[in-house]
Formats: C-alpha cells, structure tokens, sequence
C-alpha cells in the first residue's frame, strides 16, 4: 500500500493578533507532521509572530511542545517540523505589536 | 440448485461483504469510502474566491475534515463502526459555525442517485455532563447542474435550537442572495450553508439516540434517494424510519457558467453554541440507476 499523505488547512486568510490558536486537528493516524504558515500580508504595525507547537491528549487541554518558531511579520513561507507527537496538534502563538499577520496555515501529515 | 440471475447474484455477494452490507445501494456503486483507508477524496468546500480570499464569503471558510478514532478524555479510543478512523467534520467554537466536505464528481446517468452513510453527531466533550442540544443540525446536499439549472437539493436534520431539542427534518426550498465575486463575470457564490429557507418534512420528526454522556456516540444510519429527471428527493431513511411522501421540492436556480454536468456529493454539520460540534462518518456509499 502506498503511505497516506494530507495536507490539512487549519487557518485560511486568518487574522493572527495578540494570542491566537488554530484549530485542533486529529492526527494519529500519522507518523510525520509539519506545520507551514503561509504569510499573505501583515499590518505595518505588526511585529514578528511566536508560534508554538501543542500537543494534548484529548484535544481539549493542550501542553507547548519543542522550541517557538518566530514568523517575520512580512510575506513568506515558514516551516516547523513535528517528531513524536500524539494523536493531536495544533499552533499557539503570539504577533507582537498590535497589528495582525494574515496567513495560511497547513498541516502537512504522513502516515 | 436454482440459478441465480445477475441482480440476485450482486445482492448475494454486497450482502456477503460486511462493508458493504450495511447498506442497501442501487444497482451501480460509484463509490463506497471507508475511512479506514484515508479521507477517500472528500475535502473541504469553500465558498468562491477570484483574486484575494477576502472575496469569499465569510460564513462559507470552512477547514478541511480529520480522520478520527474516535479518542475521549474519559474512556480513550473508541474507534468506529467499522474499524479504527472516521472522517471528522468539525465546526469552529463559535455559535452558527458550520463546516462542510464534499466529494466532486459529474453526472454519469440521468436516473436516481443514493447516498448512504453510517454517522454520529456529538458536541466536543468540554463540559461534564451531556450536551444533546449543542449541535443546531447535520445533513448533506448534492450540487447538481444539468442542461439547464442548478440545484442544491440538501436534507437537514434539526437537532436543536436555542437550548431546546428540536429532531426535524426538513429540505431547503430557498436560499440567500447570489453574490458577485471578483470582476471576471466568472464567478459567484451564495451563502447557501445560511440556516434559512428550510421546510419540513411533513411527519418528519424522528429523535435520535444521544446517549447519556457527551463522550458516548451511537452510529446511525443514513439513506437518501434522489430522481436526477424530476430533481426531487424520493426517499430519505434514518435508521428504523422510512420518509417518502410529500417531500417538499428544492429551490433551482438558473445554470451557471462552467458548471454544466456537475454532481457533489456534500456533508455538513452546525452548531448552535459556542462550542465545536462534530460530524462523524464511518462510511459512506453512493450509488445509482444505470
């Protein structure tokens, strides 16, 4: 059998200010996980976004996970890497500076 | 030995695979998905876009469904009906929230079309005790363009509504403005997941099994038929009930460019708090008269 592989949406056109989380998303089914966040604009206000893997498991309460992963608050593609993780994931994070970055973020699973 | 003819034969052999009988499909099987190998092509539905995702609407941005196993807080992995993963259709937390999957396909033939699934519905498992009345509805919808019209035929199940337990299933006879997107003249798009225009069914209450936790989720069964000559509903069944007559007609709409030919297959779910609710699929089988 050919190995699963998904790419998940867990943001589109979201609006990252303050503290921000994305959704949840059930991954168990997958041995390899990386998240990409996808920088469409950015307020000029905004400064650099923190992103930190969570992991939880129940997907109702939610643990940090590895080193926070800074996001420049202009256009571009970032990627943080995922090992060992349970059967959920999701991104928590912080954009200083009051203004708000605009992304895409994925979830990139393989089983 | 009597000899059996092609129709009993397919019957013997569907009714011989427990996969597959569990359903009850016309005479051609387009698709059988079992989740248990992957999201088998269902995806997220968003709503049009031309040029900058602003465009599309803002309650029609909805985030791609999860294979789940079913794992609670209190009792662990439940797993599904049959076997380990379920595709998961999640809501945002946040009241009127809606998410949705679909599967593309087009027209092969011009007869009925039967969707079958097996499902659940449960609100995320925040609070301790049961939440019956947190998930507003569920149901699903073909996205049909012929020669000469659109259709979004779509059955709903009415679970609940403002704290109060409700169980009605109605069809949506009309719908909300079409919008414009973008400049082309290419594309538009209507908010079509909006909870309104929806008539009953007549006689169509039918409580469903909520269980006695938020944790604890019973499969049940769906089957609806539709004539893509009358573009009617013909029949609807959920689990032991059987819903036949007088079923009220969906609102069409004009053709659409580029969309000639088109038949989605699409699942939804709505909450009605501030909570996520969850559709949940173990399988599901469409099938159709040659």
């Amino acid at each position: 059998m050919i190995r699963q592989a998904y790419l998940s949406v867990v943001a589109r056109n979201a609006s990252w200010s303050g503290d921000w989380s994305c959704e949840p998303c059930e991954c168990g089914w997958a041995s390899e996980a990386i998240f990409f966040v996808r920088v469409l604009h950015a307020d000029p206000t905004a400064r650099q976004a923190h992103a930190r893997v969570q992991i939880s498991p129940d997907g109702l309460h939610w643990i940090d996970d590895g080193e926070p992963c800074d996001i420049p608050a202009e256009p571009g593609v970032h990627a943080i890497r995922v090992r060992h993780f349970g059967g959920w994931l999701r991104l928590a994070g912080h954009t200083e500076g009051g203004g708000e970055i605009r992304v895409v973020c994925y979830l990139h699973l393989k089983e | 030995m009597a000899i059996m003819t092609p129709a009993e034969l397919t019957s013997a052999l569907r009714r011989a695979d427990p996969a597959l009988s569990r359903f009850d499909p016309l005479e051609r099987v387009i698709y059988h998905a079992d989740f248990n190998h992957g999201h088998s092509g269902f995806t997220a539905t968003i709503g049009n876009y031309e040029g900058t995702l602003d465009t599309i609407l803002p309650d029609m941005n909805f985030l791609s469904p999860q294979l789940s196993n079913y794992a609670m807080w209190d009792t662990g992995t439940a797993g599904t009906m049959h076997g380990g993963y379920a595709l998961k259709l999640a809501t945002e937390a946040r009241a009127g929230a809606v998410s949705a999957a679909t599967k593309r396909l087009t027209i092969r033939s011009t007869g009925l079309i039967r969707l079958e699934t097996w499902f659940g519905i449960k609100s995320e498992a925040t609070q301790m005790v049961l939440t019956e009345h947190d998930v507003r509805a569920f149901g699903i919808l073909f996205d049909i363009q012929d020669h000469s019209r659109r259709l979004l035929p779509r059955l709903r199940y009415l679970n609940a509504s403002e704290g109060h337990l409700i169980g009605q299933w109605q069809i949506k006879t009309d719908h909300p403005k079409r919008h414009q997107i973008g400049p082309s003249g290419k594309t538009a798009s209507i908010g079509h997941y909006a909870p309104i225009g929806y008539t009953d069914v007549p006689g169509g209450r039918q409580p469903l099994c909520h269980n006695e936790l938020p944790t604890k989720m019973n499969w049940h069964y769906l089957s609806v038929t539709f004539d893509l000559r009358s573009m009617r509903f013909v029949e609807f069944r959920c689990n032991e009930r059987v819903f036949d007559r007088d079923l009220p007609a969906p609102f069409e709409l004009p053709e659409w460019p580029n969309l000639t030919g088109l038949l989605n297959t699409i699942f939804f779910v709505e909450t009605d708090v501030d909570k996520r609710a969850f559709l949940y699929l173990d399988s599901v089988l469409f099938s159709c008269t040659p």
